[in-house]
């Protein structure tokens, strides 16, 4: 099982950059999510492993075999790959059985029957056996995306590609569909390369994320490491919601915003630099001012708006003295009504500082 | 390497060809002479006071042609398009059948009925009133504006009813409730909406009027007068003056080309009136007491254009004399005993004819396919200039397009003048715009990723293209063929100067009977034409799922 690594890829369209650099390392065996907003160049990357695009600079290796550089480009049909589609494609003039068995056409030494056998076991596996004679204009959204995935695992890939395969569907079906491709991977352990824009979706999925931005890989990482540890302002803001406040370090611990003072647990601050904290809302703790304490980053505030969700509220709340409003994720209980004054304590381990935006 | 590039380059060289050489040729014979480069034939034509009342002549025409198509092509498509009168259904065919009618055998028609002496109208009009004048004359500019109007409307009605059918009634709606009456509506809403396409509309029916050879060929020459294609016909004639010919067709060139391109900008803003068009409902305008009266004025119309014409036509081929009543004394078949057995080039006529359409069609659309393939897919370097080329003859008048074939064909290295190959690749090129549109809309239907989906997968670009791509895009594929053999077997203007004794074809037959005034053998031949057209267009319908107007129902 083959890994696949990016190197240093460029490319254009007209004057427009949508790739400018990017490197990249799949792990033989893992899934690896592509991660970003639209016109990071997630998609253009994944066109370009298929061979559908030629890179201006830069090349795609998988294993130890170069498919993709400037001057010589493997075409789709010989890179062992299979792809996901957000559309599908699948052939609407083909039964559900013919358009599973396509890709088995192009493997030698296999005889029909065998062929045969490898769809039925692999539309079980799909969990839709019975469905061999449809045709896909037949089946519900959420079928489809199943003929879509047995098309594409059926041939047993080197590398599987899928761009943002569950986009169409709608919410339910699509929570359902996340499982349903994780299970899949670790039935098969393929190494796959998965777009998305959806962050849950790259967060279930994956083993690990590259948040990507104009054309750059920002950070990588599993899903735990950018959520807890982003490198810069664009990852914290991309995976979950966060704080951000900007100041200067006044010791290796401590940053100054205004007359406010924020401790900092990794305490590798240069002093008199500008510093960008992130602080998640579910690491503010709320209490009634009695109840505070004096522990350090515990500052009294006043509540701004709050908004019940079902499972937390949802609170702005004023920093006394001070012009940062800081949004908090709390318990349904204890609850303070907006107006009312509160202790709002911020663990220094949760105050992350983040790097410049390249 | 991909092994499929060569196929399509091989395609896209075969279009350079095809386009290139002929036009190569007019230009270049328009500007030579025997002491190289020289302006003298454009001197020649442009200062004869005769070429320069046959360019007064075309001008006049074409503005008027656009202008009277208008005026019937717009209110139809929005009676059609948007309001309860009766017998939508039937209105739409009939636009559809007068798409689609040969206009030189519409032409014939009205001679048979409103001739100064023998037409049928004006017979009927001395009897009922024992006046001497006749009512109608067809053989004078009006009757030729009239003549080519009621077959050159279709285009307009097509370009507004297609974009009526675009604007959801909601942006009237939001007018109307913003306080504006109905006519205010009409006047700030609607018709700036529509104006682009009207324009276009009109562009497109003086261009055809500019193209067209047969109807003023049989209606004005009687009368005396030339047009510009006529014109460059009688330069072909005994002793021939091509290179006269040749500088007074690159100004019918320029012309249609520039209108062409004024179209397309009007159009290119077009994409306004689809904004929000998505969900919007349109409703239909109730016309209240007005819906019979606005039937019986479509009717009018279409009885101008098919009823009379169509009716003549049939009377024509049944009847000895055609001029009289049609009794039992007059019914014979012996129309088409002449014209299938006696007449010395009927039967060849029409072998030339089918073979030839058979034989456009199939490469024709097989071109188209590869070519439009090409382009959508962006397979060749300079995919954008394929496209052009094959859209290139649409601005090439047939009578052109045929001093060109004429010229580049009577030489080394392609010897093709006096076979049907000449006719048969000026037929090619001159059809192949209508089916590339066919052709290249069909393929814009089918998403790239259902191709690249099999690509993935292990399947290379021709194996794509016969599995995937080509069932996908069969019923399109079929009617590009459907349309250009259409275009094939009502094709006059190229082959009336293409033409050899052992090569007609039955338009070219049809405009030799006239000569004899066969009337009888010209309407066996015209009925036998419009049914083997009609044949076509249901083959369409069917392939398609739609009507050829192309509008949703």
């Amino acid at each position: 099982m083959p890994g696949v690594m990016l190197k240093s890829l460029a490319k254009c369209y007209g004057d427009v950059g949508a790739l400018d650099g990017l490197s990249l390392e799949v792990k033989p065996g893992e899934l690896l999510a592509l991660l970003g907003p639209s016109g990071c160049g997630k998609t253009t990357t994944l066109r370009l492993v298929a061979g559908f695009l030629v890179p201006e600079a830069g090349e795609i290796w998988v294993g130890d075999r170069c498919l993709s550089s400037p001057t010589a480009v493997v075409p789709p049909e010989r890179r062992r790959m299979a792809m996901i589609f957000q559309s599908y494609a699948l052939w609407p003039h083909m039964t559900v059985a013919q358009n599973v068995a396509y890709g088995l056409r192009f493997k030698p030494g296999l005889v029909r029957l065998d062929r045969d056998a490898r769809v039925r076991e692999m539309l079980r596996v799909v969990q839709l056996a019975g469905y061999e004679m449809r045709y896909p204009g037949e089946l519900s959204g959420g079928q489809q995306q199943r003929v879509a995935v047995a098309r594409a695992l059926v041939v047993e890939p080197e590398i599987l590609l899928l761009d943002e395969p569950l986009s169409n569907l709608d919410a339910n079906l699509r929570e359902e569909m996340r499982f349903e491709i994780r299970r899949l991977h670790e039935t098969f352990g393929i190494t796959t390369l998965y777009v998305t824009h959806d962050q849950a979706e790259a967060m279930v999925i994956s083993d690990r994320i590259a948040v990507l931005k104009a054309g750059r890989v920002a950070q990588v990482g599993p899903a735990d490491d950018l959520y807890h540890r982003p490198r810069t302002r664009f990852v914290a803001e991309f995976i979950g919601r966060t704080n951000v406040i900007d100041g200067i370090a006044t010791a290796l611990d401590t940053v100054a915003h205004g007359a406010l003072r924020l401790r900092v647990a990794s305490g590798a601050l240069q002093p008199g630099t500008r510093v960008t904290l992130s602080i998640r809302p579910h690491h503010v703790r709320l209490a009634a001012p009695a109840d505070g304490g004096d522990g350090a980053n515990t500052f009294p505030g006043t509540v701004r708006r709050a908004a019940f969700l079902g499972d937390t509220v949802d609170y702005e709340v004023g920093i006394a003295g001070s012009d940062v409003v800081i949004r908090a994720a709390a318990a349904p209980t204890p609850r303070f009504e907006v107006g009312a004054a509160v202790s709002l304590r911020i663990e220094p381990a949760a105050c992350v500082p983040l790097g410049e935006d390249e | 390497m991909d092994r499929s590039i060569a196929v399509w380059v091989g395609a896209t060289l075969a279009l350079v060809v095809l386009i290139a050489l002929p036009l190569g040729w007019l230009g270049w014979l328009s500007i030579s002479g025997e002491h190289g480069a020289t302006l003298a034939h454009y001197r020649d034509a442009f200062s004869d006071p005769a070429l320069q009342k046959a360019l007064w002549n075309t001008v006049v025409l074409a503005f008027w042609v656009g202008l009277v198509s208008v005026a019937i092509g717009a209110p139809l498509a929005w009676l059609t398009a948007r309001t309860d009168v009766p017998g939508r259904g039937l209105i739409r065919g009939l636009v559809l059948a007068s798409f689609v009618t040969p206009p030189f055998l519409g032409a014939f028609a009205w001679v048979m009925l409103a001739g100064p002496n023998a037409g049928i109208l004006n017979t009927v009009w001395r009897s009922v009133t024992s006046a001497e004048a006749p009512l109608l004359n067809i053989f004078t500019m009006p009757g030729l504006v009239f003549v080519v109007s009621i077959y050159t409307f279709p285009y307009v009605y097509i370009m507004v009813a297609n974009t009526l059918a675009l604007i959801a009634s909601d942006l009237e709606e939001a007018a109307a409730i913003l306080g504006a009456g109905r006519l205010a509506v009409a006047r700030t809403v609607t018709l700036p909406m529509v104006l682009p396409a009207l324009a276009s509309g009109f562009i497109l029916a003086v261009l055809q009027a500019l193209a067209l050879f047969g109807s003023p060929a049989i209606l004005a020459l009687p009368a005396g007068f030339h047009t510009v294609t006529t014109q460059i016909w009688s330069l072909f004639q005994f002793p021939p003056k091509v290179e006269q010919a040749a500088a007074f067709s690159v100004p019918l060139l320029l012309a249609t080309a520039l209108l062409l391109d004024v179209q397309k900008r009007l159009l290119g803003r077009r994409g306004y009136a689809a904004v929000g068009g998505k969900g919007g409902q349109r409703r239909t305008i109730p016309l209240g007491r007005w819906r019979w009266p606005a039937l019986a004025a479509c009717l009018i119309v279409m009885s101008g254009a098919i009823f009379l014409p169509y009716g003549v036509l049939a009377k024509g081929a049944f009847s000895r004399a055609w001029a009289q009543p049609l009794s039992r004394d007059n019914f014979t078949l012996g129309n088409f005993a002449f014209t299938f057995f006696e007449y010395g080039s009927t039967r060849a006529a029409i072998v030339n004819t089918l073979e030839l359409a058979v034989l456009t069609a199939c490469i024709g659309a097989a071109m188209v396919a590869l070519l439009s393939y090409v382009t959508n897919r962006r397979l060749v370097v300079g995919h954008q200039l394929v496209a052009f080329l094959v859209l290139a003859p649409v601005v090439v008048p047939g009578v052109v397009l045929a001093v060109g074939l004429f010229i580049a064909y009577t030489r080394p290295p392609f010897v093709l003048y006096g076979t049907l190959w000449i006719l048969f690749l000026a037929y090619l090129t001159k059809e192949m715009p209508v089916g590339y549109a066919q052709a290249d809309a069909t393929f814009r239907a089918i998403p790239a990723d259902l191709e690249e989906a099999g690509r993935v997968l292990g399947a290379g670009r021709l194996r794509i293209l016969k599995e995937i791509t080509a069932p996908l895009a069969k019923s399109g594929i079929i009617a590009a063929w459907c349309f250009i053999f259409i275009g094939v077997i009502r094709e006059l203007s190229a082959s009336i100067l293409l033409f050899t004794p052992s090569t007609k074809v039955m338009s070219v037959v049809i405009f030799d009977l006239k000569e004899e005034g066969q009337f009888g053998a010209i309407s066996v031949l015209g009925l036998v034409m419009l049914a083997l057209t009609f044949a076509t267009v249901a083959l369409v319908q069917a392939a398609l799922g739609r009507d050829v107007l192309g509008a949703r129902r």
